[in-house]
């Protein structure tokens, strides 16, 4: 049995903790009294994974056993996750394609010939067929790619089929070969409480005019947080698409979740306890940072980005989506919840190298912003960890760096847009529909590995509620100028830091540092 | 000396013709004349220049500051009614042999002349010989001989140590033949230059400085190259003439010669001569106003250069006097020697100076300026304020060897960096050698300037326009006198002289010219906006794009064979290169011969598109995709096959790039559809392009990198250009061009290579 997530009071006797700071980290002294937040241990993965699929789409929740759902002359479409999920990527099996196969096979088995592989990219930039193969395993690539392993293209005026509205009039626009099939089978893997569920369908396959819904800064303000469904206007959102996908298109879902294991062996220190490492801990640590510091970025990224994460599968659902997606959560929990009285005056984060959308890529400026007013700001049930005007300290380099190829629409966006105004609102209202719409971006999201033009901007609203509910941001580390085009100051050391944040939460700040990652989420009371 | 017995001081009821009025002395003696001596006619030589008549060229200088303060006191309308009365317009020209005039006249002053040290010999023999004598013959053919005051120069007298006297020039120089051979000159270089060994070696440079933008480009280059050859042959004739005859520069021995020409026309046409030799005339000490001035003249410059702290040393030797005279003791002394005329068949001579009874001596000149300089130091743009250095007096032989080096050492650095392949580090150096380069050839000016003053123990006796000045009525002499005597220099030159000359200076020094910032895109129909590709949107080139094409679709095993017969290649690609771009890329494209057209187009759709974009700068997308939103119609003009480009075409509404053939068989065939378009031929499509679809060209822009694409981006009203090689970068630098440095962001050739052929078709890795 793993133990439980803890809530550590930093004393006289606490080592330096780790804190994670991109291609990089660092061991920081933290003031006495801080509260450190830990996940619980990761959990143990199945062991037996090809029985455990196997139960799962035999025994599904809420549906009959898939088998039963299959026939010859029928459409199916298999849908999956895309490149954004896992954090870091699976190392190979992807747990992805191992379900795939054994869903492949029983269509095979019932006669199935017309078979559609579909990543759920949504806006995201389309998998390389390296990646596509990546996450479905060789033998499904070399069947299927690449006239039935596609991505999916919200920007294809042919492919788009328009569902219906909402209740509350939203448009549910969803891929047209999905929506045209008899069944459709989402392979999903829930890394964090935001995903999965009622997000899969309608959001995965979704476009422009049906995600800027829930996508817009209105809705962000009030997903508090966006990690907590019953209490996120974004969830409430998916929800209504939900069920206009369930009126349309019959779903067959299988929800997964992972435990915490991020680091391979050689690393497996970065996920320990500080007071629990050993001597052979302190040594490779000690080495490894040494050896990281003096890489060269461009290497250093490589190696980060080449860390495959050697995850274990804590549970494996299948069924309807809403019986199944409260099992995914309860297993997420499971893994990830720890409980905290109280907020704090200042809240520490250590941003990784990596957030959903630089897998393969490089992490801009503007994707450290949502990673950390996005992600980890909101990496809480209840309340938020800061009480509302506290001050949040973020660790990251944030260099002036842009992948040109993925990111095209984010560098107009920091060069042209941040120099104007970085007010949400301001920015929604003025450039949302430029960027949306703009046919060089839509050609680049299409034909090559861009992001959609407007995916900027919903970075840049991620951190909606953080904005609101904070007083400062403050990035330690951080490339000044960088962080000053986006409105956030900058520190060299926590110390300087704190002393900053003094303007802001007087001399004496309570502090909660939440020890991330793995992923840790914060129930706090 | 023969004056009239009773000299009529204020000219009354004269009729005098002023040459040159339109000059410092012509203005200065004008308004003196109009403002007081009121029953003075006066009829103004000026020669109509272009759509400007004469008569409006006289209008134009009663608004300048000369006038300001007469303008003052009797208004416009006075000095317009001043026009009416008193003032005629001769439309006429020296150096034309049939002038015609006045026949009433009782005075000419003849100031006009070149003042310019170092003119073509026979430009400077023109105006300032062959105007005397034209000028001469008509008035020798007036009824009456008018009393005609010659404005010489007190530096006629040349390289000549110690006092000189008021007399004619010492020489035997036959100046008939002088002038001769002067006319004579301009044909005989022409001729030279048009040899054909001259012209080879001249289209040869013109092919290496201009060749890349296309043939007549470097055929233009060349023909310009020669023109500036003849002037050059010229004034070198010039000056070389003059110093072999023992005169400092062909100013001097031209304003020389012309004195002979008046004496000649003196005692053989019985004309009343008097030479008038000032020494060096700056701002006027009380009239018009202390301080007016008309340009910088004579030792400003070097007043100037030794404020913004650009000259290494104070100028002159200590002990030798800086012969200034201010303007408005010129004017007095030339009208006091028009008021005496002399006899017919004379001629008299006078100097007007101050170095011979009031010297002001280089040394005291350097203190003056350091003590004005160090209270009122000149504005340095955003950096404070200027110090002057102190620096002990050295002689000119030292800076003239100091230039020299330096010359040469600018012209080696700009050999080499224009030599350099284009980076910011190449443009930084580029920056500095303009800076340098143009801090030297201020220093050469300078020090040409100075060695006119170098005759530095000459000092210029002025007796006989001494006794004029003490021969004046003392209420007369209150008001018109030229005693130089009289001259406090440390009141002149701290209060006067200096605040007047940097007053221009100083306010300049806030807003000098600086290249144009970016301005923004004016949105409108009918605009076009034209971009070269490689090194303007992408940083890789045709090298580069065929490496990636050849080596992602070959075995690693080939690799090195491939690599090897590139590399082998190299050489003469870039040869060919230097010789002409659409060579190059037609030798270059040879190599694509035998590869499948379909298999290539799929290469690039796949793999390759990826490779073109990682290497396209961001910036520039940004500015393509900028100039769609403003309207403008965007263009791509570039040598690189089309096939290659599909990953850029949506940014373009027209594309204009080299086609590869493509046989029967669907295999390239490795020769163009269509010549590249290169150099000029880019502005050549242009222009035709912009004729058809009814563009303003001079209303669109153009972008480049390359000295190549200079033709195309002079043909519109916008050229930028990007990263540009240093010949660009000069040519940029001196047009005051907005200059981008775009390619944040982009990924490195190598890097891109890489993972172009590293990747699993279309993977990342």
């Amino acid at each position: 049995m793993s133990r439980p997530g803890f809530v550590l009071e930093v004393d006289e006797r606490t080592p330096s903790l780790l804190v994670h700071q991109g291609e990089g980290f660092r061991l920081e002294k933290f003031p006495l009294g801080t509260r450190v937040i830990y996940p619980p241990d990761s959990l143990p993965g199945i062991r037996d994974l090809d029985a455990a699929i196997r139960h799962a789409l035999l025994n599904p929740h809420g549906t009959p056993p898939l088998p039963e759902l299959l026939r010859p002359d029928m459409r199916l479409t298999i849908v999956f996750d895309d490149i954004s999920l896992p954090l870091p990527q699976m190392r190979p099996p992807d747990i992805r394609g191992r379900i795939i196969e054994h869903v492949l096979e029983l269509a095979a088995a019932a006669g199935v010939d017309d078979v559609e592989l579909l990543a759920a990219n949504a806006l995201h930039r389309r998998m390389t067929p390296a990646e596509l193969k990546r996450a479905v395993g060789d033998r499904v690539f070399r069947a299927f790619f690449p006239k039935h392993l596609r991505n999916h293209d919200a920007e294809d005026p042919d492919g788009m089929t328009h569902l219906g509205l909402t209740r509350h009039g939203e448009d549910v626009e969803i891929n047209k070969r999905a929506a045209e099939s008899d069944l459709l089978v989402y392979v999903n893997i829930t890394l964090t409480a935001m995903s999965g569920g009622p997000k899969s369908v309608a959001v995965g396959l979704g476009s422009y005019k049906s995600l800027k819904h829930h996508h817009n800064v209105h809705t962000l303000r009030h997903s508090t947080s966006f990690n907590d469904p019953p209490n996120s206007a974004m969830h409430h959102s998916y929800h209504r698409m939900a069920k206009v996908v369930e009126d349309h298109v019959k779903v067959f879902t299988i929800e997964t979740t992972l435990n915490g294991d991020n680091f391979p062996e050689a690393t497996k220190f970065l996920q320990k306890r500080e007071w629990e490492w050993n001597l052979r801990d302190q040594a490779s640590l000690l080495a490894f940072k040494k050896a990281n510091e003096m890489t060269p970025l461009k290497l250093r990224r490589e190696i980060w980005q080449r860390n495959d994460a050697p995850f274990g599968v804590t549970g494996i659902h299948a069924g309807d989506p809403k019986e199944v997606h409260p099992l995914t959560l309860a297993n997420v929990h499971r893994q990830q919840l720890t409980e905290i009285d109280g907020q704090a005056d200042i809240g520490v984060w250590g941003l990784p190298f990596l957030c959903p959308y630089n897998v393969n890529s490089i992490m801009n400026p503007i994707l450290v912003m949502s990673l950390g007013l996005g992600y980890f700001f909101n990496l809480y049930r209840n309340k938020p960890i800061v009480r509302q005007g506290g001050v949040a300290i973020f660790y990251h380099p944030m260099q002036n760096d842009f992948h040109q190829i993925h990111h095209p629409s984010y560098i107009d966006f920091f060069e042209e847009v941040l120099t104007q105004t970085t007010d949400q609102q301001a920015i929604e209202s003025k450039f949302e529909k430029q960027f949306a719409e703009d046919p060089w971006y839509t050609h680049l999201y299409r034909n090559s590995y861009a992001y959609h033009g407007v995916h900027p901007l919903y970075m840049w609203y991620w951190g909606a509620h953080a904005m609101e509910h904070l007083g400062d941001v403050i990035f330690v580390g951080a490339d000044r100028k960088a962080a000053a085009r986006m409105g956030f100051r900058s520190a060299s050391t926590l110390a300087d830091a704190l002393e900053m944040a003094k303007d802001t939460v007087g001399g004496s700040p309570s502090i909660t540092y939440q020890h991330t990652p793995p992923a840790t989420l914060a129930d706090v009371r | 000396m023969s004056t009239a017995p009773t000299p009529d001081w204020l000219l009354e009821n004269g009729h005098v013709l002023i040459t040159g009025a339109t000059g410092f002395f012509g203005q200065a003696l004008l308004e003196r004349l109009l403002a007081d001596h009121p029953t003075t006619r006066v009829t103004v030589l000026i020669r109509g220049r272009g759509a400007t008549s004469a008569a409006s060229r006289l209008a134009g200088l009663t608004r300048k500051p000369v006038f300001s303060a007469l303008r003052k006191r009797i208004g416009t309308p006075g000095i317009e009614e001043l026009l009416r009365t008193r003032v005629s317009v001769l439309d006429g020209d020296l150096t034309s042999p049939h002038l015609r005039l006045p026949d009433d006249l009782t005075a000419v002053l003849h100031c006009a002349g070149s003042v310019s040290f170092d003119p073509p010999i026979d430009e400077a023999f023109r105006i300032n010989v062959t105007g005397v004598v034209n000028l001469y013959d008509a008035v020798s053919r007036l009824p009456v001989q008018p009393h005609v005051v010659h404005v010489s120069t007190a530096y006629v007298n040349g390289g000549r140590f110690g006092l000189v006297p008021e007399a004619p020039l010492e020489h035997d120089v036959d100046w008939r033949a002088e002038l001769a051979a002067a006319n004579a000159a301009r044909d005989e270089v022409e001729r030279e230059s048009r040899r054909p060994e001259v012209l080879a070696r001249l289209l040869s440079e013109g092919r290496a400085a201009d060749g890349k933008a296309g043939p007549t480009w470097a055929a233009a280059a060349a023909e310009r190259s020669r023109l500036e050859l003849v002037d050059k042959r010229l004034v070198e004739a010039g000056r070389q003439r003059a110093k072999s005859l023992g005169w400092t520069d062909v100013y001097t021995f031209t304003k020389a010669l012309a004195e002979r020409v008046a004496e000649e026309y003196a005692r053989t046409k019985g004309m009343r001569i008097s030479v008038f030799r000032p020494t060096i005339v700056q701002s006027a000490l009380h009239h018009p106003f202390p301080g007016w001035f008309e340009s910088y003249k004579m030792l400003d410059p070097i007043i100037l250069a030794y404020g913004r702290g650009i000259l290494p040393f104070p100028p002159g030797v200590p002990d030798a006097p800086v012969d200034v005279i201010p303007i408005d003791f010129v004017v007095n002394a030339m009208l006091a020697v028009t008021a005496n005329p002399v006899a017919p068949g004379e001629t008299a001579y006078f100097h007007a100076g101050s170095g011979f009874r009031n010297p002001l001596s280089a040394r005291d000149m350097d203190e003056h300026l350091r003590d004005y300089f160090g209270r009122h130091p000149m504005p340095d743009k955003d950096k404070g304020h200027i110090t002057v250095p102190s620096f002990r007096f050295v002689g000119t032989g030292k800076l003239d060897g100091l230039l020299r080096h330096g010359e040469r050492l600018v012209s080696a650095a700009e050999r080499t960096v224009m030599r350099l392949p284009s980076s910011p580090r190449t443009r930084g150096w580029m920056t500095k050698v303009h800076t340098e380069k143009t801090r030297v050839e201020q220093l050469r000016k300078l020090s040409d300037l100075y060695s006119v003053y170098s005759a530095v123990e000459t000092i210029y006796t002025d007796d006989r326009t001494l006794a004029l000045h003490r021969s004046m009525p003392p209420e007369h002499a209150e008001r018109f006198g030229f005693d130089t005597s009289v001259i406090d220099w440390t009141h002149y030159i701290r209060e006067v002289h200096c605040p007047a000359i940097t007053a221009l200076q100083r306010q300049a020094g806030n807003r000098r010219p600086r290249a144009a910032g970016p301005k923004p895109l004016v949105p409108g129909e009918g605009i076009a906006a034209v971009f070269d590709l490689e090194g303007t949107i992408v940083k890789s080139n045709v090298i580069e794009t065929y490496l990636w094409a050849r080596l992602v679709d070959r075995e690693r095993a080939q690799w090195p064979g491939e690599l090897i017969s590139l590399a082998g290649a190299m050489v003469g690609y870039a040869k060919t290169d230097r010789r002409s771009r659409s060579d190059f890329i037609r030798e270059f494209m040879r190599r694509y011969a035998g590869a499948s057209e379909a298999a290539m187009r799929r290469l690039v759709d796949e793999r390759m598109g990826e490779a073109l974009l990682l290497r396209a700068m961001p910036e520039a997308v940004r500015r393509i995709r900028a100039h769609r939103a403003a309207g403008h119609r965007t263009i791509l003009i570039t040598g690189t096959a089309s096939l290659f480009l599909t990953p850029l075409a949506p940014l373009f509404d027209e594309i204009q790039a080299s086609r590869l053939h493509v046989g029967a068989d669907g295999v390239i065939s490795g020769y163009l559809d269509t010549p590249p378009l290169v150099g000029e031929a880019r502005a050549a499509w242009l222009r035709r392009y912009a004729g058809q679809h009814g563009l303003d060209l001079s209303r669109s822009y153009a972008y480049g990198d390359s000295y190549s694409d200079r033709p195309l981006l002079e043909l519109v009203g916008n050229p930028t250009p990007v990263n540009p090689d240093p010949r660009l970068y000069r040519h940029a630098k001196k047009q005051h061009w907005h200059i981008e440095q775009w390619g944040a962001n982009t990924h490195g050739a190598l890097e891109t290579l890489v993972e172009t052929v590293n990747r699993v078709p279309g993977g990342v890795r």
